[in-house]
């Protein structure tokens, strides 16, 4: 069931937060350049870098679904680039205030790394809409996964773009995490951790919530006496369990889509 | 403490800096909280749900006592 090993997950969670944030505050040194602005580093960095790889292992959960035509491949892929979305939004964000405090602007179309992010995350944006235009499960599902497949492929090559590119306007406090003094880079591992952690929580969430929710439906279907028919369905951008077998474990829910 | 928490004096005066501060963090908090409270209306839908579900298999469920009576015993139509 997806809601096994939940409570330990969340508890991991709480207690990687807790540390992250103790950490941030109480023993991460200031930065000599920007001082206590810095500390938004530990938030912001750790954001983006799970947001792009969640819609990275959206794309790889995408090419499983491919491979193997099981719709719960379909739904983890859908549910980690919902996430993924989300988390980006709080990427952009936080950035912006970032941004605001360190150059005095909201958003500076110069810099790549701001305008790279914004292009992945309206790319993603069109995920859901994509998903709502296709009524039939079946191509709503395929098609969904061969936008995943391509627009994950996209983000590692846009990362190594602006990696590339020659103008170095965002405020880099340090080069990259290797270059961090030991205080601040044991407190950005334990910031990432913690974000990471906070992702697959809410995506365990999410999916426990979205199964749950099926096998209610899927339920009332057959207390109502068609529990054989085939489900109705309405126009919905949310990938369906059911199937044939929708009653099923997820771990054996192969369901003919 | 907080001087010493704090180190030398930054860029930006601690005043300017912490609502930036205070403000990135309150986003992803509220970002979170927002979810979580999605999530409680959905999970109390389901609970709706499900209360529905125990009402209709109660409802549908035959009573013992009735289904007795009502059904035939073979050996009282027996000569």
């Amino acid at each position: 069931m997806y809601g096994k090993g939940l409570r330990a997950l969340s508890i991991s969670t709480v207690v990687a937060m807790a540390l992250a944030l103790a950490l941030v505050f109480f023993y991460a040194p200031l930065e000599a350049e920007q001082g206590f602005l810095q500390k938004i580093f530990y938030l912001h960095v750790p954001l983006a870098i799970v947001a792009l790889c969640g819609f990275v292992l959206g794309g790889l959960l995408a090419i499983q679904h491919l491979r193997t035509r099981e719709a719960r491949w379909d739904m983890r892929s859908y549910v980690v680039i919902h996430m993924s979305l989300i988390f980006g939004v709080a990427t952009l964000i936080t950035g912006s205030i970032w941004a605001k405090g360190s150059w005095g602007h909201w958003w500076v179309w110069s810099e790549p790394t701001l305008v790279s992010f914004l292009i992945v995350f309206l790319l993603y944006a069109t995920y859901q809409p994509l998903r709502f235009a296709i009524e039939d499960p079946e191509r709503q599902s395929r098609y969904a996964s061969v936008f995943a497949v391509t627009a994950g492929a996209f983000v590692p090559m846009n990362f190594i773009a602006v990696r590339l590119s020659t103008a170095y306007l965002h405020p880099r406090v340090l080069g990259s995490s290797s270059n961090l003094p030991g205080p601040m880079k044991l407190t950005f591992m334990v910031s990432l951790l913690a974000i990471a952690l906070l992702f697959a929580t809410l995506c365990k969430y999410e999916l426990t919530a979205k199964h749950t929710r099926q096998q209610v439906r899927q339920l009332r279907r057959r207390l109502a006496g068609d529990g054989d028919a085939a489900p109705r369905r309405g126009r919905s951008a949310v990938p369906s369990l059911q199937g044939v077998t929708a009653m099923s474990a997820p771990s054996s829910g192969r369901t003919g889509l | 403490m907080v001087a010493l928490v704090l180190g030398d004096t930054p860029a930006l005066p601690l005043h300017t800096a912490g609502k930036y501060v205070a403000a990135a963090y309150i986003v992803v908090f509220a970002i979170v909280l927002i979810y979580v409270a999605v999530m409680a209306i959905r999970l109390s839908h389901i609970e709706r749900d499900l209360g529905e579900l125990l009402e209709l298999s109660e409802r549908d469920e035959p009573a013992p006592d009735a289904a007795a009576i009502a059904a035939p015993e073979p050996e009282s139509v027996l000569p």
